[in-house]
């Protein structure tokens, strides 16, 4: 590691590590308990070898046997493990189960945080990285609490305790103990700047392993109709040889720094211990029984060592992942928000668009200029090609993105003044691409709310003519839908979709078609569902389907983010331009699309 | 235990490495029952003032000895046996990785990736740690656990030893119980993260549909309630985890109070010193770890055993298509004949290709048109012996393809599918994918005649630029462009184009059609689109229905017919009229 990485991964530490520990105040009251049993439970562990010295000078050593002390003696010393096993146990728990519910927290906020981010966001974060840090980064964190909190916490009392214990026994050897510390923190700092480096590094290679791997099951018929195997074969054996090269640096690392070095520390500390009761002894009387407790001290002084050696490198991932979590929580690309006072409600359904521009990157105008009307219960049928600006038009009546030039509204109330609950509850949106959530047929139309009941959603379904299909599933409305609805053919999932939207019965509809052909039954259910769906309500419609296009009252033809044609069905055959060579082309075909 | 058995294989292979692994290990545990034996001497010394000052130094100076060959031992013991251990893992990846670029389609199509996934990594992780901690713990525990008992009673006091062991067996059942307990909830916490993570990644996806109908607040609650689940199932994972701890030292303390009891019983009639309790004491404390190791082994085995199983059964999967006996090493060429009967996919009741009988002369073009699911892929793909008919044949030059070697067959066809999938590396290694040793200058003219290549040096590094995640977003028709090229760079006898239009305007279609025809003189091209204009000039096309050829003939032909494909190509030409209106006028 280079020395200006080392300094940033401090710098990262600084600014990161208090702001996690902020998530551990709420739980102050039960850390401090925890800490209390954590203390108490080590006295009690540091007290033990104390009983045996006391027992091993005052009684075994003079061969002074009273009964009832010795007795009195043995019962303390069971008692007092007992209470601090039992403590122990407690407080490892408690230190778990807060360290679980600071993470469980951490997450609710950056799972409710990204809720409210708007499409812009989505738009340029990929859907992997940040599904990741929702849950891989927070689990990384967790990890962190958990170990910090069971591992290092625990460690430094015990070893505190330990140096505690050892300074009641003798204060001068208990000195002389202390000099091992400067040793043990050598070791780990050696160990933390090389492990980070050679763990980064088998890090790295496990997942380019897994990617590869990844990547050549998708692609293994294309691997094999282009007869690469040979190819790929030498490359992930490439990948593997690197991976196992750094695996064997890990082992490496770890036999040098790890437990034989520890080891070595512990056989030094004894034999500092063994000189001083040597050299003693030679000059003058010592006690066996203190020498004795020193030697139980050093015996369990080493484990918490080697443990936190262990758990150094998954600090340092946590204090990354950390970083990576606070960084969306503190995202800036918010969605666009209510503005003023006062909850205007949509009762017409008119729509107007007043000079509207868009632009997603503040470069390029996908929309320039845009003014139309829809009067409540009219169609507003929108054609142009791919990239033309249509989208764009209802991604700003979703209010997915702000309106930045012009203005948008609806019954004379600009956009930006209506509640969020208002908008979703009155302006119905049919996407192209049916998403179905993992659940059942039922709660896929009713989604999150509440207010719907089933003959509500029964309703729904009929309306738009799912009822039929819906039926015939063997569990009917509770019939579940795997991953994607997979299950379902894309008619089928699109008519759920319709019912979605009806269910919450919106004044104003809109509707991206999709253009997928289906089969020919589920189309006409398609077609008469949209006709159905749109009678009544104010409807922006991305417009594929023909019969949409005739019957709209106003066709409005984009062309790079222009309209450049507009009117209605009669007035655009009159104009003689692009609808009435549909018109005249209609002729030859045998009423497939226009008479219907 | 038959875990061990059944690695014998490697453990052979790797003779060297475990023997003398195996070998340190013991000196290691050797080495380490020397300090408290000196230490005990030491003890009786000072108690008995018979220490002297080089006696002292004696000692001491063979105590630095034997830590610094136990510091010796230890890393060479850690290398061979761990070495090994990955060495291992590096083996069962590759033969896996084989394999994989093995087996057939169908296989791919039974079995998820992700559980393929999983047996590469995980499974081979569990079998890589019965070969390292596995062997450790079994070594460890017998001869370590041996050695101190040993030490215990024969240098001690062989009754005390009994006395002070009692409580261990004890350890051994509770830690192997709590390890078993543990990997079941640990199995419960891991499935409700998962089921975490399903929630976000599903989420994420319908992002759209979530900000449409105002469910975030639903979407926050149900997430609250799933993670609330995960912390649940991770509480009782910590429950058992915490018992370990405790219950190690409380067994430990009970027998060192055994010891201590007793031990001062035979200090007090002479049959024991106070520096012999001491050595006795702190071989106790050694004993630990071979016990723990016991209870470890179990869990280890356990694990490695249900993931090399796994993993075998895994290996043991053969490839469903492969060469035939006599299949002749000789590139396929000539006319193109189906002749079948019925197709059916395996584990599938319903034929989904029915009575397909048409002749291709060489240098001409099928098309084939159809509804969604009518049969066209599966068409394509039983060329390309991705399935292998079982009633009927399929002939190239008169010689049906399972009498060529895959190899050969494989060379011969250019396959562009479906799915457009692009390997995460440059544009231009994509594109040489199939002739990685292509030049510059060939990948660009294939670029050019995909109609990609202006696309392309628009691109910040030109054909440099990586696809994938850490690269460019490409469009669905700029991928499917790239997979053309990719196609024609082996300049192909046989070009299969799967829907491989579908994403990319009409007019660069016409380009590319005509690009193809072109610089394709001589060579024969099947072609399946869902756009007519794709396959209008075409020397045959063929429309399906339920996997039955159900007209055929030229577009001329299909058009005066006035069925399926007239109406299918004159409902999309009104359709493309409107998409492109803009440019109508």
């Amino acid at each position: 590691m280079t020395t200006e990485a080392f300094h940033t991964e401090k710098l990262t530490q600084k600014r990161v590590l208090p702001r996690l520990l902020k998530y551990a105040k709420p739980h102050k009251k039960a850390l401090i308990v925890a800490f209390l049993m954590l203390f108490l439970g080590t006295g009690a562990d540091i007290l033990g070898p104390i009983i045996m010295k006391i027992y091993i000078d005052e009684y075994l050593a003079p061969r002074h046997f009273v009964t009832g002390p010795l007795v009195a003696l043995a019962v303390s010393f069971l008692l007092l493990y007992a209470i601090s096993v039992v403590l122990k146990y407690l407080q490892l728990v408690m230190f778990q189960k807060i360290a679980l519910n600071i993470v469980q927290q951490l997450r609710v906020d950056v799972f409710g945080k990204v809720q409210h981010l708007g499409m812009t966001f989505f738009d340029q974060t990929p859907g992997g990285s940040l599904v990741s840090r929702i849950t891989n980064d927070t689990e990384a964190i967790k990890d962190m609490y958990v170990t910090v909190l069971s591992t290092f916490v625990q460690g430094i009392v015990m070893m505190a305790g330990t140096f505690i214990g050892m300074f009641i026994l003798d204060v001068r050897l208990g000195a002389f103990c202390l000099a091992i510390f400067p040793l043990i923190i050598l070791l780990m700092v050696v160990y933390r700047r090389y492990s980070s480096r050679i763990y980064r590094r088998a890090r790295k290679k496990i997942s380019e392993l897994n990617a590869k791997l990844n990547e050549s099951l998708q692609g293994m018929n294309i691997i094999q109709a282009m007869r690469q195997e040979k190819r790929m074969k030498t490359e992930f054996g490439r990948i593997n040889q690197e991976l196992y090269m750094a695996e064997r640096g890990s082992i490496k690392l770890n036999s040098l720094l790890l437990r034989p070095a520890v080891y070595s520390v512990y056989l030094l500390s004894v034999i500092i211990v063994l000189c001083f009761f040597g050299v003693t002894s030679i000059a003058g009387v010592v006690q066996i029984g203190v020498l004795y407790a020193f030697l139980n001290y050093l015996d369990r002084f080493f484990e918490p060592i080697n443990q936190m050696m262990v758990q150094l490198t998954r600090f340092q991932q946590a204090m990354i992942a950390a970083e990576r979590v606070f960084g969306l929580l503190d995202e800036e690309r918010m969605e666009p928000k209510k503005v003023g006072e006062g909850h205007p409600r949509i009762t017409e359904g008119a729509i107007e668009y007043k000079n509207v521009s868009f632009s997603y990157d503040g470069k390029t105008d996908v929309l320039k200029n845009i003014s139309f009307t829809a009067r409540p219960g009219e169609t507003v049928a929108l054609v142009g090609h791919t990239g033309s600006g249509k989208s764009t038009i209802i991604n700003l009546l979703m209010r997915f993105y702000p309106v930045t030039k012009g203005t948008i509204t609806i019954d004379g109330t600009p956009l930006e003044a209506f509640d969020n609950e208002t908008l979703r509850k009155n302006i119905g949106l049919v996407l192209q691409d049916p998403f179905l959530f993992v659940g059942d047929i039922k709660s896929n139309i009713r989604l999150g709310n509440t207010s719907i009941d089933d003959e509500t959603i029964i309703e729904a379904a009929e309306f738009v003519q799912a009822d039929a299909f819906i039926r015939q599933l063997p569990n009917q409305y509770e019939e579940a839908i795997g991953e994607r609805g997979a299950t379902l053919s894309s008619g089928q999932r699109q008519l759920l979709s319709f019912a979605r939207t009806m269910a919450i019965h919106p004044k104003i509809l809109v509707l991206d078609e999709a253009t997928a052909s289906v089969d020919t039954e589920t189309e006409e259910a398609i077609q008469n569902a949209l006709q159905k769906m749109r009678k009544g309500r104010t409807t922006i419609a991305i417009a594929h389907r023909l019969s949409t296009i005739r019957d709209a009252d106003q066709i409005l033809v984009l062309h790079h983010g222009e309209i450049v044609e507009r009117g209605t069905h009669e007035e655009l055959l009159a104009l003689r331009g692009l609808y009435h060579k549909m018109y005249v082309l209609q002729q030859g075909d045998n009423g497939v699309a226009l008479t219907k | 235990m038959r875990l061990f058995l059944n690695l014998f294989w490697y453990f052979k292979k790797e003779k060297r490495s475990y023997i003398l692994g195996i070998l340190f290990l013991m000196a290691s545990s050797f080495l380490s029952l020397i300090p408290p034996y000196v230490i005990g001497i030491i003890v009786d010394d000072i108690r008995t003032h018979h220490l002297t000052g080089i006696l002292l130094v004696k000692w001491i100076g063979f105590l630095i000895a034997v830590g610094i060959i136990y510091y010796g031992t230890g890393y060479a013991w850690r290398q061979f046996i761990f070495g090994a251990a990955v060495r291992l893992s590096r083996l069962l990846r590759n033969q896996l990785y084989d394999l994989f670029t093995r087996l057939s389609p169908n296989f791919y199509h039974k079995r998820r990736i992700g559980d393929l996934m999983a047996h590469a990594t995980n499974d081979i992780r569990a079998v890589e740690d019965a070969a390292g901690d596995g062997i450790l713990t079994l070594i460890d525990s017998i001869t370590m656990g041996a050695m101190v008992i040993f030490a215990m009673a024969v240098l001690i006091n062989p009754i005390l030893t009994v006395i002070a062991l009692l409580p261990m067996p004890f350890m051994v059942w509770a830690t192997s119980r709590y390890g078993s307990m543990l990997h079941e909830r640990f199995h419960l916490a891991q499935a409700a993260f998962s089921d975490l993570n399903d929630k976000v990644q599903e989420n994420i996806s319908g992002v759209r549909v979530i900000k449409a109908f105002g469910q975030e607040e639903a979407e926050k609650a149900a997430f609250r309630r799933l993670s609330a689940d995960v912390v649940q199932k991770n509480i009782a994972v910590a429950k058992i985890d915490a018992l370990f701890d405790p219950t190690i030292t409380f067994i430990v303390m009970i027998s060192y109070f055994l010891s201590l009891v007793f031990g001062s019983m035979f200090v007090v009639k002479g049959s024991m010193t106070i520096g012999e309790l001491t050595s006795f004491t702190l071989y106790l404390g050694q004993f630990v770890w071979p016990m723990l190791a016991f209870g470890f082994l179990f869990n280890i085995v356990e694990r490695g055993h249900a993931s090399y199983d796994r993993i075998q059964k895994l290996l043991a999967e053969k490839p469903e298509i492969c060469d035939h006996d006599k299949a002749i090493d000789v590139k396929p060429a000539g006319d193109i004949s189906y002749a079948i009967s019925t197709f059916t996919y395996p584990e599938s009741q319903q034929p989904a290709l029915c009575d397909i009988h048409f002749n291709l002369p060489k240098g001409k073009t099928v098309g084939v048109v159809g509804k969604t699911g009518s049969g066209k892929t599966t068409l394509l793909k039983i060329l390309l012996r991705e399935f292998d008919v079982q009633d009927g044949t399929i002939a190239i030059g008169g010689r049906p393809i399972t009498e060529y070697k895959l190899d050969r067959l494989r060379e011969t066809i250019g396959y562009v599918p479906q799915d457009h999938f692009l390997f995460s590396a440059t544009i231009a290694e994509n594109i040489a994918f199939a002739r990685p040793e292509a030049t510059q200058e060939e990948i660009e003219e294939v670029a050019k005649l995909a109609r990609i290549h202006d696309d392309i040096i628009g691109f910040p590094d030109g054909y440099q630029t990586m696809v994938g995640e850490r690269g460019v977003t490409l469009s669905g028709g700029q991928k499917q462009r790239i997979s053309i090229a990719r196609a024609l760079l082996i300049e192909p006898e046989i070009m299969i184009l799967d829907d491989s239009l579908s994403a990319v305007d009409a007019d660069t279609e016409e380009a590319i059609l005509r690009s193809l025809k072109a610089t394709r003189g001589d060579k024969t091209t099947l072609i399946a689109a869902h756009r007519m204009s794709a396959v209008q000039h075409a020397d045959l096309i063929l429309v399906l229905d339920n996997g039955r050829i159900v007209e055929r003939g030229t577009h001329d032909e299909l058009m005066r017919l006035g069925g399926w494909y007239q109406t299918m190509y004159q409902r999309q030409q009104l359709e493309s009229l409107v998409e492109q209106g803009g440019k109508a006028e």
